[in-house]
């Protein structure tokens, strides 16, 4: 079957208009929010706040987060906003370097999935037939696999690294928007222009790439974003029970740090947890912000 | 009805057959078998004896093999020798699963009905100060990582007010005593974990009944309910929540792995010994056959859940085993 040069140029056209075009959307969306949608906005402001962080944290002001120079278990003051672990590590700068950690991994593995579920559900959808038939089988078994514990065995025996925490959490996660792509096929598919494409001779390659993709990707985007908050706690899960990477700091594991200072230092877990739960709030609402402002109907919810 | 039901049970247990067999290619793509890593942790195992445990464990047999033997030893109810404990597998779980079931059951049931009747408040006054307080408080709660709420609760209602006892299942001076003071402790130990799971399976409940409700207040019935001239809280209570209840039994199903997988952080915190607490030590002393068969027991439980919720939800609403 093949790319034939015409179908290449079409994509090439059909993704440079879709840039442009999303560029629209997005002064679209913050428009449809600053008018409809405080909850969104403050999930955009949230979302671009942290990430804003965890890009710069290298170059503010701050101590080493690892360095453990300071007196242990210092109470917050005007020296540690967020006072000093029992390794005499500052806090206020570990739970801010815990946004890269947290933010990269949740990032990285929800788009994998993302790009996966996609893959997957479009090829269902669009082949149909047996392909479709033991793809929504595989899909049906990810679904009903406890996340969470099947997360912990893959991560139980793999070495602890960066690499691998986005990897279990990707493998774990695809299945949702696999199933979701995969129903708005099917229905992408019965559309007339779809069928007034195919009677003119195109393969289903083409109707894959022109006509089906450009429908789906916007409606995964909302699914990806849902899907970096459910990542990221994931990650924080798998961090808390040390199997995170033990190189970088991570909110997960400060908040078991803390756990054992629940007695004496409330300081320590309190904190990064707060930040956590805050950047997934923002990803949170931005995603259900998203979905409403790709699903008017919805809208007047 | 009948062929909806078989359908079901048979797509559950294809599901069962592949859960098995991933759960025992992750466990056989990790480096080192049970015996070698029983002999290097220890460093006291002879490699004889090492030679001992990979012959009388078949480790030495090719793999499809052992997974047919795994397969047919899970089907008689064998799931192994923990090799830490020493112990069948089946045992230690089924030692370890009321405590689980203690604090889990409980917090599903309390989040569905907290939820539902939380979301039944908001939709009284639609955008109204308590909607937006309530969706905020189920947002967060939503957001939280579950293990760093329990960490906040036993700050406040242990450290500070003292109210109730921060871990562990009884207290000390009553342990091996069993009359009234006995089960009096163990459920004020109970309430911070089943409080903690419960902040994190009402969300669910509280978003899936507030937008049913607020879909089925544009139905004609209950505008003509409404026209008849009903007060507004007696169609909402009576009619309207009826209808809003079905939808939410879809979601024990994945409540249940939901609640599972917060006990396992929860139980850590609180120091609760279920499965959750098992799952943890198995995971920290490499425990292979102990893993997957907890692994094995969740997946059961949330498939036999999925079942038993379609089947009920079929029964209930008649479209579902007709489409």
């Amino acid at each position: 079957m093949g790319f034939s040069r015409g179908s290449i140029r079409a994509f090439a056209t059909g993704s440079f208009t879709t840039l442009s075009r999303s560029l629209d959307g997005f002064v679209d969306l913050v428009r449809f929010m600053g008018k409809s949608d405080l909850a969104g906005l403050i999930g955009l402001v949230i979302v671009i706040a942290m990430g804003l962080i965890a890009a710069t944290i290298s170059l503010w002001p701050l101590p080493n987060p690892n360095s453990m120079d300071y007196p242990m278990n210092q109470p917050p003051s005007l020296d540690h906003l967020f006072g000093t672990d029992r390794y005499g590590r500052d806090v206020l700068s570990r739970a801010l370097w815990g946004a890269r950690v947290s933010l990269s991994v949740g990032v990285a593995a929800a788009f994998s999935a993302a790009l996966l579920g996609t893959i997957l559900g479009v090829v269902a959808g669009v082949y149909g037939g047996r392909v479709d038939a033991a793809l929504s089988r595989v899909i049906e078994v990810f679904l009903m696999m406890p996340t969470f514990f099947l997360a912990l065995l893959i991560a139980a025996v793999t070495r602890p690294s960066i690499y691998n925490l986005i990897l279990v959490v990707a493998v774990t996660s695809w299945p949702t928007v696999a199933r979701v792509v995969r129903g708005q096929v099917l229905s992408l598919k019965e559309r007339q222009y779809v069928e007034a494409s195919r009677a003119l001779g195109a393969s289903d390659r083409f109707i894959m790439v022109k006509h089906i993709l450009p429908q789906v990707v916007p409606l995964t985007l909302s699914y990806t974003v849902l899907l970096v908050s459910n990542a990221m706690l994931l990650e924080a899960g798998l961090s808390y029970l040390g199997l995170g990477d033990p190189n970088y700091p991570s909110w997960g594991r400060m908040i078991y740090e803390g756990q054992q200072l629940i007695f004496t230092a409330w300081w320590v877990s309190v904190f990064p947890g707060a930040f956590l739960t805050l950047t997934v709030l923002g990803w949170n609402l931005l995603g259900d912000s998203l979905s409403r402002y790709l699903n008017p109907r919805r809208r007047t919810l | 009805m009948r062929k909806y039901v078989t359908d079901r049970v048979l797509s559950s247990f294809f599901v069962l057959i592949s859960v098995l067999v991933i759960n025992f290619i992750i466990i056989n793509l990790a480096p080192g078998n049970p015996a070698t890593i029983m002999g290097s942790e220890t460093g006291l195992i002879s490699q004889d004896y090492i030679q001992y445990l990979t012959q009388k464990w078949g480790l030495d047999r090719p793999v499809y093999e052992r997974l047919a033997v795994y397969l047919w030893n899970v089907f008689h109810g064998d799931l192994g020798i923990s090799y830490r404990y020493v112990e069948p597998v089946s045992q230690l779980i089924l030692e370890r699963i009321p405590l689980t079931l203690a604090i889990t059951v409980p917090s599903i049931v309390l989040g569905f009905l907290v939820g539902t009747l939380l979301a039944t408040l908001a939709c009284r006054k639609p955008g109204g100060g308590l909607d937006v307080g309530l969706t905020t408080l189920a947002m967060g709660s939503y957001s939280a990582p579950i293990f760093w709420v329990a960490i906040l609760l036993i700050n406040v209602f242990s450290v500070r007010l003292k109210l109730l006892p921060p871990t562990g299942i009884v207290s000390p001076q009553l342990i091996g005593s069993n009359g009234f003071d006995y089960y009096l402790d163990m459920a004020k130990h109970a309430i911070l974990p089943i409080v903690t799971l419960t902040l994190g399976t009402f969300p669910p409940y509280y978003r899936l009944t507030k937008s049913v409700i607020l879909e089925q207040l544009s139905e004609d019935y209950v505008v003509t309910l409404k026209a008849i001239g009903l007060p507004g809280f007696r169609v909402l209570y009576k009619h309207v929540l009826r209808n809003a209840l079905l939808p939410g039994i879809t979601l024990f199903g994945i409540q249940m792995g939901f609640a599972f997988a917060g006990a396992a952080l929860v139980e850590n915190v609180f120091a609760w010994p279920g499965i959750g607490r098992l799952m943890l030590d198995a995971i920290m002393a490499r425990d292979y056959n102990l893993l997957m068969g907890i692994f094995l027991f969740v997946t059961v439980a949330v498939v036999v859940a999925n079942i038993v919720v379609d089947l009920v939800y079929g029964y209930l609403d008649p479209r579902i085993r007709r489409g």
